[in-house]
């Protein structure tokens, strides 16, 4: 669960997160332009990379939770953060939200060919199953991650999916899993102790 | 925004060497071979290679130390230098030492192993026996309870044993008790709590039990129960359908 202390500022959250408040808050479900503009809008209802989300201003604080999942906050510092829009809770009022194509990549994990990209200044909340782990990259040190249990990722990363023929017949336990991204450059990525809609049922 | 928390920030050489990077993580510093199973792996940093057991430049490594046909299709061996993160459907995941001993655990929860140890398949289906000495990786839904025989343990929230003898099963009294039992195997009628059949401990040595009774689905028992399935013939066959749609109405109304 994730506390929220509002001072006359706005944040964005996902829509029917709030869970309780106290003090004056007012909650405004964002249009069909999502704060993005038609463009926006538009461009989201291509990528099919849904997200609903809500304004909420006002003095005090605001509970927000979804399915008993693990909340992790990011600070954001200029750079740009990419997650998958399932996974967002909220944001700072002053950050920015876009869709970006990704191409392949989302092809492993089922989610489309677009993730949700967040930019600016200030605080995102995340969701994951299990504590999320970071992991730094550096152009001397790539990361493989398995995509069932990718979050999110920040920084200049380059991200390639690799279907390593091996990989492929090794790690086939459902289709999704014959593929891994491999992260080249600066960033951080996020990964869960879980696997994303796996095979079991628990 | 107010905390819950930033995570930590790990990079290659700050993550742990062979120990927890949260309750739910485990990271292996790889110099070499480890035995893991399919899909436990969440990242890995450095040049690792996974290979199935029956690649043929592992025949050795395999002849060696694994001794389990059943679940050789879910085990791959993980091959060259880096770290690699394993973790289990959020589950509570430790590391065990074994010093020339022996310990057999539920297959689903058992992650990785060094090759000092070997693997064999336990008598009671769905479990594993780990000999040797060495170092094996294993979750657990809650944290894990080590307790000492006599004990007996619900079949589902036993994770393993060390030392002692294989367990025999127990069914209450009242479960075999003649009418009612009768009448509750026939309708799937007269209160089953679900409780009347325990694993029974006897002997030296330490069980070992999770706090839940979340269990994996148990794929190679089922496979492994398919394959018997060709002995039985029609009749067989039709009894055995018979069998399962009464526990499955019985299921249904627990």
């Amino acid at each position: 669960m994730l506390a929220v202390e509002l001072a006359g500022d706005t944040i964005r959250a996902l829509n029917g997160s709030m869970v309780a408040y106290d003090g004056r808050m007012t909650f405004k479900r964002q249009g069909i332009s999502g704060g993005e503009g038609l463009r926006g809008a538009l461009k989201r209802r291509i990528a099919g990379e849904g997200m609903t989300l809500m304004e909420i201003t006002g003095q005090g604080t605001v509970y927000l939770a979804s399915e008993a999942t693990e909340v992790t906050l990011v600070p954001l510092n200029g750079e740009a953060f990419f997650v998958e829009s399932e996974s967002l809770l909220a944001l700072d009022g002053r950050l920015r939200t876009g869709v970006q194509f990704v191409g392949l990549r989302g092809m492993g994990t089922g989610q489309g060919l677009a993730t949700t990209k967040v930019e600016g200044h200030g605080t995102v909340a995340i969701l994951s199953d299990g504590p999320a782990i970071a992991l730094e990259v550096t152009p001397q040190t790539p990361l493989s991650v398995d995509p069932h249990a990718y979050v999110a990722h920040s920084g200049q990363l380059r991200q390639d999916v690799v279907t390593d023929v091996n990989w492929r017949t090794v790690l086939g336990q459902g289709s999704g899993e014959s593929v891994q991204f491999r992260y080249q450059g600066h960033g951080v990525v996020y990964v869960q102790p879980a696997e994303r809609g796996g095979i079991l049922e628990v | 925004m107010t905390p819950p928390t930033s995570p930590t920030v790990y990079s290659a050489a700050t993550l742990p060497a062979n120990d927890n990077v949260t309750a739910y993580a485990f990271c292996v510093d790889l110099d070499g071979q480890w035995f893991a199973q399919k899909g436990k792996m969440i990242a890995y940093y450095g040049d690792i290679r996974f290979q199935a057991l029956s690649s043929g430049p592992l025949d050795a490594l395999v002849a060696a130390n694994f001794h389990s046909p059943l679940y050789s299709q879910d085990w791959i061996v993980a091959q060259g230098r880096g770290k690699l993160l394993l973790a289990d459907r959020g589950f509570d995941v430790n590391s065990y030492d074994l010093d020339d001993g022996n310990l057999t655990i539920r297959a689903g929860n058992l992650l990785a192993f060094e090759p000092g140890l070997e693997l064999k398949q336990s008598i009671i289906p769905g479990f594993l026996t780990l000999i040797g000495t060495g170092r094996f990786v294993a979750a657990s839904n809650g944290p894990v309870h080590f307790v000492e025989p006599p004990i007996r343990v619900d079949p589902q929230a036993l994770l393993g044993w060390a030392d002692c003898p294989s367990p025999a099963h127990h069914y209450d009294h009242s479960y075999m008790r003649g009418v009612i039992g009768a009448a509750r195997s026939m309708f799937g009628i007269g209160g089953t709590s679900g409780e009347e059949h325990q694993f029974d401990f006897t002997g030296q040595g330490t069980v070992l039990m999770q706090s839940s009774e979340v269990v994996a689905d148990e794929d190679a028992l089922l496979r492994d129960l398919e394959g018997q399935i060709g002995v039985l013939g029609v009749s067989g066959l039709q009894r055995l359908h018979h069998t399962i749609g009464r526990r499955l109405a019985a299921e249904r109304q627990d």
